[in-house]
């Protein structure tokens, strides 16, 4: 049997010691420190997959730069993210994970309206707060005063005025309604028509189409031959794409001043990219705009920086309509997690619904419902563009911002056969 | 014949025992464990044991293969939704208002389709499904296009949260949803639904109620895909037709039974218990994109190399063993 030197042994004791010694300080100064834990579902696959990985992207990089300058109150920013499929049925055992399993300190939602549905009566019921990431209305029932939205509006109202007030100064007196039969695109269409009807303009065309259906030609037709004078659309990706298309090859006839509105990917790099100079003359919805007269401290930068990591995670690399915004919820969360000195939910909930917020999207004031106090949905004209060139889009001058006021870089050009040209 | 009868007789005993052992396990899980996920992600997997088990009745013993899973299942929610708007009700009356429901569509069904055979039968199975989904989308009451969201009542005691009482009432529904499988498998129902399976006119020649069967085929399994569905709304807390009338509880349904074996009741169980953990297992550690891809590989799988499922290739395995015991006995 070898028996050991009595100095090495000493020498192996001591050197043992000190590594134990060293582990445990470690996880003493761990446990002092333990990551905050953000939770989260977010669509990385089906019909919100493509806005979800860069909204995610979007968010990584708030947790990079929070956790590179030493975290938040000395502990490290931790995202635990699954994939909900964009199917709502998921969310629901997703959010009990992130709670009872995960142990997560702090929730966002799932991006969209339909998959944070569920998510609602769960918070509101255990007295939560939850960061919206761009769903729409979806407080209205359960009216849930811990709930803050990210997405630059509020009610279908805010959201349509902008468009219909540059139809009635054009003198517009009929419109033609074209919306998907899907939960967003309703939404839209039902509070449009409202407000269409109590401005008095005529409704003569009113068509609902099943969610991707991608032939319009019938459809187009019809809007053309009811001769509007503004076409509003509430559509998503693929369908936007189809009817882009199909207004392209069979036109709307000379009477539309404007047409668009709620199109659903016409704001994703890849799509505008692939719709080139066929986008020319359409009005959309977005919630961002790279014109002179949309600056935000720490927005230019985001972007810069998020387009070199969009081009190795292949990710949309512009980045404009969700990326910044998902960086902003984790913005918010931080200064209400300094400002409160903790994690308390309603603590952190009274400072986000008092609080004038500062992010790279502009500051952020909240209504009782949890959505903008004051909606900014940029209503833009695209213009001048080219076929294949993405580039194009970080440009001045290619989406024309045509409200709100503030925000305006451009007149309408109207009608909208002449527009495209 | 009477040692037919008593090893029936022992076998009933056996399942009967079965089951109490399940329903102690589940107290015994709602008693020992604390979060919630179990129960939410346990339900999921009951659910599909029902959905699995129903649709086997007719696709399984009978042969006709059902793509409306998904049609009856968001119909069971949707009554279960018009009961709790209109009545307020309960979830008991919600599963049985469900099965009701779901059981005359399953009946009209079998009515106006059952004279389809084969594929014919399968596209008009879509069909119903795409029909009611349309009337559902367009329809104000149940929320249309936008959905509803639902805020859970307290649970009934002895019940702490509401998630548990879900959980044991999916498995009290599973529990039924394989009895009658079962019973249904082992009585004349299942041997005259194995007879039109095999061949039709012969067995109508030869005086088998075809129609009778097929209709009390068609009956039970909506009636029990419906009660699958009614607490669909309380679990979700929120309703809308994409989700609920997705096609993933059609392809899960009839991929359930064809991996487990479709011969036998326990066939569903297996497929369900072993495709719906999975799922639910990768949902939360890999990536959901895999579901999908899981669910395709391993019905590919099984439909190329035991398209009598796990039963099957068991089976299988045990005539091989023995025949190799035999071969060794001979040559001893």
């Amino acid at each position: 049997m070898k028996q050991g030197n009595p100095k090495n042994i000493t020498r192996r004791a001591f050197v043992g010691a000190a590594v134990a010694a060293t582990a445990v300080a470690s996880t003493a100064t761990f446990a002092q420190g333990a990551p905050i834990k953000i939770g989260l579902s977010i669509a990385q696959t089906g019909g919100l997959g493509a806005g979800g990985k860069a909204a995610l992207l979007g968010l990584q990089m708030w947790r990079d730069d929070v956790n590179a300058k030493g975290g938040i109150l000395g502990r490290k920013v931790e995202l635990i993210v699954y994939d909900d499929q964009s199917n709502p049925a998921t969310t629901p055992g997703i959010y009990t994970k992130l709670l009872d399993v995960d142990k997560v300190d702090l929730l966002i939602a799932p991006y969209g309206t339909n998959p944070t549905a569920p998510i609602m009566p769960l918070v509101k019921q255990r007295g939560l707060l939850l960061m919206g990431n761009f769903s729409f209305e979806v407080n209205e029932r359960i009216q849930h005063d811990m709930w803050f939205n990210n997405a630059p509006w509020n009610d279908s109202v805010t959201w349509f005025s902008g468009f219909m007030e540059m139809g009635m100064k054009r003198g517009a007196k009929t419109i033609a309604f074209l919306a998907a039969d899907a939960e967003f695109s309703q939404s839209l269409a039902t509070g449009a028509k409202n407000l269409a009807k109590h401005n008095g303009l005529k409704t003569v065309y009113d068509q609902k189409y099943p969610p991707n259906t991608n032939e319009f030609s019938s459809m187009i037709r019809s809007i053309k031959a009811s001769k509007p004078d503004v076409v509003f659309i509430a559509s998503y990706p693929s369908e936007s794409v189809a009817i882009v298309r199909a207004v392209n090859e069979i036109g709307v006839g000379s009477t539309v001043k404007l047409i668009g509105g709620g199109m659903v990917g016409l704001q994703f790099g890849p799509i505008m990219e692939s719709l080139g100079s066929q986008l020319n003359g359409f009005v959309n919805y977005t919630s961002y705009a790279p014109e002179k007269t949309v600056e935000f401290p720490g927005l230019k930068d985001f972007l810069s920086r998020y387009a070199v990591k969009a081009k190795v995670e292949k990710v949309d690399p512009l980045g404009f309509y969700l990326p910044p915004f998902n960086y902003a919820i984790g913005q918010m969360l931080e200064a209400a997690i300094v400002a409160t000195k903790g994690l308390d939910q309603k603590a952190l909930a009274k400072y986000m619904r008092d609080t004038e917020h500062k992010t790279i999207v502009g500051p952020i004031k909240y209504q009782r419902n949890g959505e903008w106090a004051n909606a900014r949905v940029m209503m833009v004209q695209f213009t001048g563009l080219k076929d294949k060139d993405m580039e194009q889009f970080r440009q001045p001058g290619k989406q024309v911002i045509l409200s709100p006021a503030p925000y305006k870089s451009g007149e309408l050009k109207f009608p909208y056969e002449k527009a495209r040209n | 014949m009477s040692g037919k009868m008593s090893s029936m007789g022992g076998n009933n005993r056996i399942f009967v025992g079965g089951c109490i052992a399940v329903v102690l396990a589940a107290i015994a899980l709602m008693t020992g464990v604390r979060t919630d996920y179990v129960f939410n992600a346990s339900y999921v997997v009951l659910q599909f044991i029902v959905l699995a088990s129903a649709w086997n009745i007719l696709g399984g013993y009978a042969g006709y293969v059902n793509f409306g899973t998904s049609a009856f299942f968001a119909m069971g929610g949707y009554t279960a939704l018009f009961m709790i708007k209109m009545f307020n009700a309960p979830l008991l009356v919600q599963i049985i208002a469900a099965a009701c429901c779901t059981g005359v569509l399953g009946l009209g069904i079998g009515l106006i389709s059952l004279r389809l055979r084969g594929i014919f039968f399968s596209i008009a199975t879509v069909a119903v499904a795409i029909v009611l989904e349309t009337v559902i989308l367009n329809t104000d009451y149940f929320g249309g296009a936008k959905g509803l969201q639902m805020m859970r009542p307290e649970p009934i005691a002895p019940f702490t949260s509401y998630d548990t009482m879900l959980f044991f009432v999916m498995v009290l529904m599973a529990i039924s949803a394989v009895a009658i499988s079962r019973y249904i498998e082992q009585s004349w129902i299942g041997r005259g639904l194995r007879a039109i399976k095999d061949n039709e006119e012969a067995a109508e020649c030869v005086g088998v109620p075809t129609l009778k069967l097929k209709l009390i085929a068609t009956v039970v399994s909506g009636a029990l895909m419906g009660a699958a569905g009614a607490p669909l709304v309380m679990y979700m807390r929120f309703i809308e037709p994409v989700s609920a009338f997705s096609l993933n509880y059609s392809v899960s349904a009839l991929a359930m039974p064809i991996i487990g074996g479709t011969s036998s009741w326990i066939g569903p169980v297996i497929g369900a218990l072993l495709l719906g953990s999975v799922q639910q297992i990768v949902t939360v550690t890999i990536s959901s994109e895999l579901n999908v891809l899981i669910v395709g590989v391993l019905l590919v799988f099984f439909v190329v190399v035991a398209p009598d499922g796990i039963l099957g290739l068991v089976r299988k395995l045990r005539t091989k063993n023995s025949a190799k015991g035999d071969a060794k006995g001979g040559a001893q």
